[in-house]
């Protein structure tokens, strides 16, 4: 009966809001993206080292906050220990550099062992929800971090030191790990594809499921998909993300050590991802740039950063709920044409 | 011809107290079958057991000729089963629109799991039909919470009808609508079973005896009679079990 | 012979005690978890907090001079306007917002962070501990039990058995009270278990990890489950640094909660699902 298909539902699409804020997030990356750009110059001609490995790091915690944002933000699940990954990508990685200073074979390794990890780990931390799960997730990043911590061969507290220089082969041109400039334009490429990845997969049919989860658990199985799997399926997506970004911590400082699996850099990352707005991906990475610079800023001031900041996040959670992006992103979306009210 | 939906000695006891007991009929198909009874009876108990919801402990339940006994819920809609439910169950922090594309997504192939949503021209061209046959273009970018209640059940159905099963479960759909609503409604469903066997469950009697081929009485978790509808009206057993306190 | 015996006596025995005033304060938090959390739907992750400020109170007052016994009686006092400030201020704001489950989980967090930074600041990161309130202990068949930790018991004891008996009897409207209540126990068990396990920053988070481990292993919903899987827990984090390096015990409890979670995720005693 329909005579123009394709005319007709492209048109329902205006009342997508997900695909539209999923653009106006993209609008705003690619902002950050010039900004980032900028700063690389300024530094390059400062010939600048130390607030470019500053930003580098910003970003590789903006790309754990990113994994953190696709449990919270989609899925509506908190982890309180997500950094079990991002440690254990860190870790892998580590331990593969020592070995062979392979950019891809480190990349390879914490690929599919996170998959394996992730996996075992997500049945466990599955089972429950809620508060149960948060403090499940807990549990298991403690439970690993200390047997790290105890752990001789692993560097036990001081961790692992001594990672070598890694030249990245990307074909056309190589990059070295030590090249302050370089890498963080690398770990900039690194994340936004991150990214993209992540955003992709929240924007597919998969990803409506997602968020079918956090709206009406109840109904999703009548619509004929398995909870049980789309919910293993996306946390260990976050954890290959969360690892994957974990990997290059390493080639950044030289050095890995326990405290990147503890409570302190999972909860690091939950108040990046509230700041920025949670539910946005775009908002975990202004986020982190945001903690960053708030942590560099206060803790000139005084020692007690974390108080402050702690209760700047209870302000946000409470009287700015959308974060940062929650100002922003719907003026873009907005200009970008919305046509749902 | 094989019966749309068989259900054969079906039973499920908790704490003692058999919510369904040796539950036994068939619905046909394209026909319209009704199960009725006071509050308590077991009907929407007899619903979980054959959407899938809680495994009956005793019984069988055949969907299409096709043994589905135990099956769960997400692999119970896949062979064919769809269910609306008594207390609207939308998403409702979603608009109209994504609450019918969500329903519509599984007429798509499975690589479509992994495209846009814009990319699933079958969905999108479901989601079409569907608004046009329940009313609903005016209110897609709605918050399915904010719709009015009639609007709200209609939707409910659709929802449960979007990825085109072949039983439909109907739980109390005309539930709390007003007079005029519960008379569309009835048409709509009348109209529904031309494509697809609605197996209902309802409080109604007007409703019960307009629309309905056949009928299911229950009582206590038992079957207490069916039959066409004079003949279930005419049966005193049911009379003095349920129509004493039927609201008509 | 001899040595088995000496063995009971000198060593198993002492730690079964230590194990059993822990497992008494476990268990209540633990009971008020399942019991008013699962009725209420609110979730606190604070609630570790008001335990460790009760315990750094009973720190501050003690060394100020107050006697061990005029503290029980003020920490929960005081604790009141600091609970009500909690509940009002900060949860009841959130209460009613469509995501409220995720809401009032990240704000507790929040709360918890800055407490236990706070802490940390008025009473330095290092471990302390306040001065056994009950001195002295007694022998029974040759093993010698601490005092104080005999009364922890045996007061823990009384208090688990009247919850059980008021939960069993009391009606919805008096639960909601009960929410509050639980707060001020929780720092009175700060004060009761200071001189026992003594006070340091992160005690709180322990504590509470703690007590949902025993309601995910006993099951929620159960008051036996709980009481059980939270005795039995304690008993198993003691005695485990007995076999093995201390630092395994946590790693041991935990692995039993994953086994629990994995062959049977209602609890050992469950049964309402999980939420």
């Amino acid at each position: 009966m329909p005579s123009t298909p394709s005319k007709n539902t492209s048109a329902f699409l205006a009342f997508d809001r997900s695909g539209l804020a999923m653009r106006a997030s993209h609008v705003l990356v690619a902002l950050l993206i010039v900004a980032a750009l900028g700063f690389a110059a300024v530094g390059a001609a400062l010939n600048d080292t130390f607030y470019l490995r500053l930003a580098t790091e910003a970003l590789i915690l903006g790309g754990f906050a990113l994994s953190v944002d696709i449990l919270l933000g989609y899925t509506g699940l908190l982890s309180l220990g997500h950094a079990l990954y991002f440690g254990f990508g860190a870790y892998v990685s580590a331990l593969v550099l020592k070995e062979t200073p392979s950019f891809w074979a480190a990349m390879g390794v914490v690929l599919v062992t996170t998959l394996v990890f992730g996996v075992i780990t997500g049945l466990i931390a599955n089972r429950v929800r809620g508060v149960y799960f948060a403090l499940v997730t807990f549990g298991l990043a403690q439970v690993v971090a200390k047997a790290i911590y105890n752990t001789r061969a692993l560097g036990a507290s001081d961790g692992l030191i001594g990672i070598p220089i890694v030249p990245i082969n990307l074909g056309f041109m190589t990059v070295m790990s030590n090249a302050p400039v370089a890498f963080f334009l690398f770990t900039l490429a690194f994340v936004v594809l991150l990214y993209v990845a992540a955003a992709y997969l929240l924007d597919t049919s998969f990803g409506r499921v997602l968020g079918a989860l956090r709206v009406n658990e109840h109904r999703v199985p009548f619509l004929g998909y398995s909870t049980h799997r789309a919910r293993l399926s996306i946390y260990v997506f976050a954890a290959v993300i969360a690892a994957l970004s974990g990997a290059l911590y390493p080639m950044l400082r030289g050095f890995v050590s326990p405290e990147l699996m503890f409570f302190t850099t999972s909860g690091n990352a939950v108040i990046t991802v509230v700041l920025g707005g949670v539910g946005t991906l775009a908002g975990a990475l202004y986020g982190s740039v945001i903690l960053t610079v708030l942590k560099s800023v206060i803790g000139t001031m005084t020692e007690h950063h974390l108080i402050v900041i702690g209760i700047l996040f209870m302000a946000v959670v409470i009287f700015l709920p959308k974060g940062l992006m929650g100002v922003v992103r719907p003026r873009i979306a907005r200009l970008l044409g919305g046509g749902a009210r | 011809m094989t019966a749309a939906l068989q259900v054969d000695g079906l039973g499920v006891a908790f704490g003692g107290i058999r919510a369904v007991d040796g539950v036994s009929f068939a619905v046909r198909r394209q026909a319209i079958t009704t199960v009725i009874g006071p509050n308590g009876a077991g009907k929407s108990t007899l619903f979980n057991l054959i959407s899938g919801q809680i495994r009956p402990h005793a019984g069988r339940v055949t969907l299409d000729g096709v043994d589905r006994t135990g099956a769960p819920p997400h692999l119970m809609q896949r062979a064919g089963l769809g269910r609306s439910f008594q207390i609207t169950n939308l998403f409702f922090e979603l608009t109209v629109f994504e609450n019918l594309q969500l329903a519509s997504q599984r007429l798509e192939p499975p690589r479509q799991m992994l495209r846009r949503i814009g990319r699933g021209e079958i969905s999108l061209r479901r989601v079409g039909e569907l608004v046009e046959r329940f009313g609903l273009a005016a209110k897609l970018g709605e918050l399915a919470g904010a719709l009015s209640h009639g609007e709200q059940r209609r939707l409910e159905i659709a929802v449960a009808l979007a990825a085109k099963p072949s039983v439909l479960l109907l739980d109390e759909p005309t539930q709390g609508m007003s007079h005029g609503d519960t008379a569309d409604t009835a048409r709509l469903i009348r109209d529904l079973s031309r494509d697809v066997t609605v197996l209902l469950i309802e409080h109604d009697i007007g409703l019960v005896m307009e629309i309905s081929d056949h009928i299911v009485v229950m009582h206590q978790g038992r079957m207490l009679a069916e039959g066409a509808p004079a003949e279930v009206r005419a049966d005193p057993a049911v009379k003095a079990a349920y129509f004493g306190d039927a609201s008509c | 012979m001899t040595s088995v015996l000496e063995f009971i006596q000198f060593v198993l025995a002492p730690q079964m005690i230590t194990g059993l005033s822990l497992g008494v304060a476990v268990v209540l938090v633990a009971l008020g978890l399942t019991i008013i959390f699962g009725l209420l739907d609110v979730i606190n992750m604070s609630h570790g907090e008001f335990y460790a400020i009760g315990a750094y109170l009973a720190l501050a007052l003690g060394a100020a001079g107050i006697s061990f016994w005029l503290l029980l009686v003020i920490v929960p006092l005081i604790m009141l306007p600091l609970g009500y400030v909690v509940e009002s201020g900060l949860i009841q704001r959130v209460f009613n917002k469509p995501d409220r489950h995720v809401t009032t989980l990240l704000l507790t967090f929040g709360l918890g962070l800055v407490l236990e930074e706070v802490l940390k600041v008025i009473f330095g990161p290092n471990t302390q501990r306040p001065p056994t309130p009950i001195p002295g202990a007694f022998e029974m068949f040759g093993i010698i039990m601490p005092n104080y930790r005999l009364f922890l018991i045996l007061f823990g004891f009384a208090i688990i058995v009247a919850v059980a008996l008021v939960v069993n009897r009391t009606a919805l409207g008096a639960m909601v009270r009960a929410a509050a209540f639980d707060r001020n126990m929780a720092a009175s068990l700060g004060v009761l278990l200071a001189p026992v396990f003594s006070v340091f920053p992160t005690m709180g988070r322990d504590f509470i990890f703690m007590a949902f481990t025993v309601v995910i292993v006993g099951g929620m919903g159960s008051i036996g489950g709980t009481v059980i899987a939270g005795l039995v827990l304690t008993q198993v984090q003691v005695l485990s640094s007995l076999v093995v390096s201390p630092v395994w015990s946590d790693p041991i409890v935990f692995s039993i909660m994953v086994l629990v979670l994995v062959l049977r995720p209602q609890g050992l005693f469950g049964r309402i699902g999980h939420a």
